[in-house]
């Protein structure tokens, strides 16, 4: 909250009670006093007047703090000792501390912010209200969201908050109890890659000094602040995405889900039709794990049968033979290409069927 | 301090990709141990199983006689440095170093002893109360080591800690860092890719690719005695030569035979170096006469020196030369001998240059083979 508009309730204050009526803040300066040529000083009091609850008397003064307990932001004093410099003290301070309260949620950019990624503003209103509060709308900005797995003793928002120290800048926004988004500020053009280091670096400083483990999901960059909201269910749908399909990589970009994206966002029903379709009655469920393990190995070798037994272990002819057995079972032979994409796709379909991930 | 016990450790995620498969190691007390291999080899993966950062699928792990797979990461007294650091911009040095301490809720003394300590140690005492935009890249990686030694851990380990570091200041940071393991006396584990770290800094390697172990050495013994064909290529620097060849035998003696000559045209030359009876003893080579294997050779035993010409006059190959790299202390002669491309580190002195065609030597008595098929060691 403004020094100037302290400085305006202050003066109506002393118009209503006589008294001179002063602020100082936690640098123990006066901010705001009636008494103009007070404003500036350093005042009297300790660190320790920002701690306490009630009034206290000091050199001819009324005290009382305000503000967000236990630290208070700042301490009242009222000019007088006797029961009424309390009894003014302490109504002031609840309506100060009220006021104050009233302002910093009116024009909390934080807040603002958490609002428009949340979709809990009007489009219309966004600009209105971006100008209201100084706010560069037309910058880079991209939407980070953090996922803590596991939970320890330090607040994981804590150490966001403080590695993205720039109020002006990066917005750290707690969403629920394991969720933390940052929208960040950002040069514009900036290479995918930079963004990856950035969250990369967000999952080590939480792991090596927290020993807290996280997921980052990166929504695309964006120039226009409505389009932050997007950018949010981006990182939301990538972190959703990622934990099906790419659950060994803590840091998952929307803009590299590529074909899992597509299939995230098909109607199961559909998806079921398809894997009738693809696959006859049970065949798919007769693969077991090991001759799933090695289509696996078979797609990341790009269909090399001599590379795939090299990395299995396997004599060329096994290999050989296991494709064999499933082109018997399922009517696909992963030596083809165009059977070899529907089987991979298919899989992919299967295991989000089964992951039923969360849809956004 | 404490040593550490892997015994048989997979992760397997739950998409059916293996990362690490059945690791076995036994880390000493105080010991400083790389882990080094391409990216993708698993090498990261275990450590962050070390550190609790990743569930072990199956297996044990032991830190000191504690077996720790349930145990919570910040139970387990151990610090992690990772490649991607990141300082906190408004903190001091001093305060970035003790944040963590801070809100684990340690008592102040304490955190200004141990901090203290730390710098003290790294030698950054001066910088305290610098904030990370005043600091260079060294500076900055101090107190990201510092952050990790205030916590006074049993065991450190590092991933790639060094990687966004310029060469030059990576080579001094890998000095700073084995006189930190020293000075600490405490033991190290240090996941990188970069072999010149791995060779220059630890008292073993585990060599690692695709999820599994290759060879766990010290780094001379990898250097000299390679169990696999990937050991050898990816320890040492420019790699080891490897030459699709022939073992021929005459008499009693064994040779391997290279080169590209056409038996209807008889063009090309086809070249037969003797292998030293030592060298093969009790190796079993008769099994591999007339089949191919793969000789491998360091570019430091191919030499164009007339004295060592003489001295290995029956390994010498005509090569023509393709490029020369002058490195002040060495030069690089990159070379094609019959459509084998070869890499000679030799002496700055040497005069050959790039269209040159000259004779080198292999020295014979430091040939490795390898079996063709499964690329292991035949003999060093």
């Amino acid at each position: 909250m403004s020094n100037r508009m302290f400085q305006g309730i202050i003066h109506q204050m002393k118009d209503a009670i006589d008294r001179t009526v002063g602020i100082v803040d936690e640098s123990l300066t006066v901010i705001a006093c009636s008494d103009l040529g007070r404003v500036g000083e350093r005042a009297a009091i300790s660190v320790e007047a920002f701690i306490g609850e009630g009034t206290f008397v000091l050199d001819g003064y009324t005290y009382m703090p305000f503000g967000e307990q236990p630290h208070c932001e700042y301490v009242l004093f009222v000019e007088g000792t006797d029961d009424n410099a309390v009894r003014y003290a302490s109504l002031l301070a609840v309506s100060l501390s009220n006021i104050k309260q009233y302002y910093d949620e009116k024009y909390d950019r934080g807040n603002f912010i958490k609002n428009v990624i949340l979709d809990n503003i009007l489009p219309g209103d966004i600009y209105l209200k971006a100008r209201e509060l100084h706010f560069n709308s037309d910058v880079c900005r991209v939407v980070l969201l953090i996922r803590i797995h596991s939970h320890t003793d330090v607040s994981a928002f804590d150490v966001v908050q403080n590695l993205f120290p720039d109020k002006a800048k990066d917005f750290v926004i707690n969403i629920n109890e394991s969720d933390i988004a940052l929208v960040k500020e950002i040069r514009s053009g900036i290479d995918s890659k930079d963004l990856e280091k950035l969250a990369r670096s967000i999952v080590d400083t939480l792991g090596s000094e927290f020993y807290t483990q996280a997921s980052v999901g990166i929504g695309t960059a964006v120039e226009r602040i409505k389009d932050l909201a997007s950018s949010f269910k981006e990182a939301q749908v990538a972190l959703e995405v990622g934990k099906v399909f790419d659950n060994e990589h803590p840091i998952i970009r929307y803009d590299h889900l590529g074909v899992a994206r597509l299939i995230y966002q098909l109607p199961t029903t559909m998806c079921e039709m398809f894997l009738r379709e693809v696959f006859k009655k049970g065949s798919i469920e007769s693969l077991d794990q090991e001759t799933l393990f090695t289509i696996q190995k078979f797609f990341e070798n790009n269909l090399n049968v001599s590379e795939t037994s090299r990395k299995l272990f396997v004599h060329r002819n096994t290999l050989v033979y296991r494709l064999e057995k499933i082109k018997r079972l399922t009517g696909l032979d992963l030596r083809e290409f165009d059977d070899a994409i529907v089987f991979k796709v298919a899989l992919m379909v299967k295991k989000y069927l089964s992951a039923n991930p969360v849809k956004y | 301090m404490a040593g550490l016990s892997l015994k048989h450790i997979y992760k397997k995620y739950p998409g059916g990709v293996v990362a690490v498969s059945d690791f076995n190691l036994e880390i000493k007390d105080k010991e400083f141990i790389i882990m080094v291999g391409p990216s993708g080899c698993g090498k990261s993966t275990t450590l962050r199983m070390i550190a609790g950062l990743e569930e072990i699928s199956s297996g044990e792990l032991y830190i000191g006689d504690r077996l720790v797979n349930d145990v919570a990461p910040k139970d387990r007294d151990i610090a992690m440095v990772f490649q991607n650091y990141a300082l906190y911009p408004h903190m001091t040095v001093f305060d970035n170093m003790a944040f963590g301490l801070k809100l684990r809720k340690t008592p102040k003394d304490e955190i200004k002893r141990r901090v203290e300590e730390a710098a003290r140690i790294l030698d950054i005492a001066h910088l305290l109360d610098r904030k990370p935009k005043a600091l260079s890249g060294g500076q900055r990686q101090r107190v990201a080591l510092g952050r990790a030694i205030v916590r006074e851990p049993k065991v450190f380990l590092l991933d790639e800690p060094l990687s966004n570091l310029d060469a030059k200041l990576r080579a001094q940071m890998r000095t700073e860092l084995s006189k930190l393991h020293q000075r600490l006396g405490t033991t190290f584990i240090y996941v990188t890719h970069d072999q010149t770290e791995a060779m220059t800094m630890g008292d073993r390697i585990v060599v690692m690719k695709d999820g599994l172990i290759q060879q766990v050495d010290t780094p001379q013994h990898l250097y000299d005695l390679p169990c696999n064909m990937f050991v050898a290529g990816f320890i040492g620097s420019p790699q080891m030569n490897f030459i699709e060849s022939v073992i021929v035998k005459e008499g009693d003696r064994y040779l391997v035979e290279f080169g590209s000559e056409d038996t209807k045209t008889r063009r090309g030359v086809k070249y037969r170096i003797p292998l030293p009876a030592a060298k093969i003893e009790g190796k079993g080579l008769e099994e591999y006469v007339g089949k191919e294997v793969i000789m491998g050779i360091r570019p430091e035993d191919v030499h164009d020196e007339p004295r060592l010409l003489e001295e290995f006059a029956d390994c010498k190959v005509t090569a023509n030369v393709e490029v020369t790299e002058l490195m002040g202390a060495e030069t690089f002669l990159y070379l094609n001998v019959e459509g084998f491309n070869f890499t000679a580190r030799v002496e700055p002195t040497s005069t050959a240059h790039p269209g040159d065609t000259i004779e080198v030597a292999l020295e014979n008595v430091k040939i490795h083979l390898f079996d063709k098929d499964t690329e292991r060691t035949i003999c060093n």
